[in-house]
């Protein structure tokens, strides 16, 4: 568990799809929040799901961006 | 006040994806009345954009593609009439009238019958004729594409026109693609972008005609033969007609509603009391009084039925990111965030002739917009780049 999801709340629609997928990791009020954390599989599985491509996965140690 | 006996608390017309948005905004909401949804194809809301990709490709089916698992509809008490189509809309009463004659009062109406293809009525109906809007249409289109082999002509350099084209390019097909105006998606993209665009299928073997129309169509008995603009003739087993769309508002004739895109206000009302509208079907103001304009984009409809659900909640609409669509051809991801009008000015960042770049468009009296291609990593920047430039 590397990865850590950060929502770009400027380009979350809402959808649901993240809480759906990993009810334990988001929570969709008017945006979505992080709520939890995942393997990286999943949050990788979630983030390429994400119909606004608001979710950020960056590498917890370095920071570096590592989805999209 | 006086208490009238509805068959649904919220009726939408239209199973896409704005009704589908709904009716997870509402209930996550806490909405509890009844919800009654009128699919007119035979299927539970499902995701259109893989049908001119992934579908067509065999690489997906289309049962795949529901937004939901079946049990889902049940355990959210979301009624799902398949099959079943609005035929006329009587606002005065609060009642909508069935294709098979039987009648739905409502209290609160959402019109989301999205959009169809606009006809071509010089290719009358015929077997090698094809549209592209449903799964079934997919469904089709890909038993004619699966041999590998013969010719498409594609009338229409959209969206659709381009993604069609480009799987059929990969499957091994011979293609030809018709348009009338000088470059391919000219209404979204700045002609410098949309030129990069048919040079791509060009490269792919696509035969690209730009500034070109159909003047004349003769059926035979294995192909159809077209006359075109320049003299030439283009000759095809197959014929996808993508030439754009029309709102599907011919039901509403007799409503007041309609017959183009039904304007509405922010939060999705139509001049009509407890009528409101979301998707194709719509057209919402945008963030200049200029760009009202129907976006109709996956997005757009995504938007636009979480929005009157929120209005039905009594909460005001979400802040509006700015528009983006995406498009796959050739292997390319191509993004565009925000909208390009005609006039902006390009700046590249990379190289168009290598497989990424990406192209920062700026205009001087609108909100800037960007086109990333294979750099979805950039989407962040070219969001917050964009939301800076606009205050």
């Amino acid at each position: 568990m590397t990865y850590l999801p950060v929502i770009d709340e400027s380009a979350c629609l809402a959808h649901g799809d993240c809480e759906e997928m990993a009810p334990g990791v988001f929570r969709v009020e008017d945006v979505a929040s992080v709520i939890g954390t995942a393997p990286d599989e999943q949050l990788l599985a979630v983030a390429r799901a994400c119909p606004a491509s608001a979710i950020v996965l960056v590498e917890k140690e370095s920071g570096q961006q590592v989805y999209p | 006040m006086t208490h009238t006996v509805v068959d649904a608390d919220v009726l939408i017309a239209g199973g896409g994806l704005a009704a589908q948005r709904c009716c997870e905004t509402l209930r996550r909401g806490g909405f509890d009345g009844r919800i009654v949804v009128l699919c007119e194809e035979p299927r539970a809301p499902y995701d259109r954009p893989a049908l001119s990709k992934a579908v067509l490709m065999g690489e997906l089916e289309v049962g795949t593609l529901a937004y939901r698992e079946p049990r889902w509809y049940g355990e959210h008490e979301i009624e799902l009439l398949l099959g079943t189509a609005a035929r006329e809309l009587d606002a005065t009463v609060h009642v909508v009238e069935l294709q098979d004659g039987s009648h739905l009062r409502y209290r609160h109406l959402l019109i989301a019958t999205g959009s169809r293809p606009r006809p071509l009525p010089m290719f009358s109906s015929n077997d090698r004729v094809h549209e592209l809007r449903t799964a079934a249409d997919a469904q089709r289109l890909r038993a004619t594409l699966a041999s590998g082999s013969g010719e498409l002509a594609v009338i229409g350099a959209g969206l659709i026109g381009l993604e069609v084209a480009s799987a059929a390019g990969a499957l091994g097909l011979t293609v030809t693609v018709i348009e009338a105006a000088p470059t391919p998606l000219a209404r979204a993209l700045p002609p410098a972008l949309g030129l990069w665009i048919a040079g791509l299928h060009r490269e792919h073997g696509v035969d690209v005609r730009l500034a070109t129309a159909v003047e004349g169509v003769e059926h035979g008995s294995y192909e159809t033969r077209m006359k075109l603009s320049d003299g030439s003739r283009v000759v095809a087993e197959t014929v996808l007609l993508a030439v754009g769309t029309v709102p599907a508002t011919q039901w509403l004739a007799s409503s007041g509603l309609g017959p183009g895109a039904i304007h509405v206000d922010a939060g999705g009302r139509t001049q009509l009391p407890d009528v409101y509208a979301a998707g194709d079907v719509a057209c919402y103001p945008g963030p200049h009084p200029e760009q009202r304009i129907p976006t109709q984009h996956w997005e757009a409809a995504a938007r636009q039925g979480t929005t009157v659900a929120r209005s039905l909640l009594g909460q005001e609409p979400l802040h509006s990111p700015p528009p983006m669509f995406w498009s796959d051809q050739h292997g390319r991801r191509i993004q565009l965030v925000g909208h390009a009008p005609g006039g902006c000015e390009v700046e590249l960042d990379g190289d168009p002739a290598a497989s990424s770049f990406i192209a920062w468009l700026t205009h001087t009296e609108l909100p800037p917009a960007a086109m990333l291609v294979n750099r979805p990593d950039a989407l962040p920047q070219a969001r917050a780049w964009i939301a800076a430039s606009h205050p």
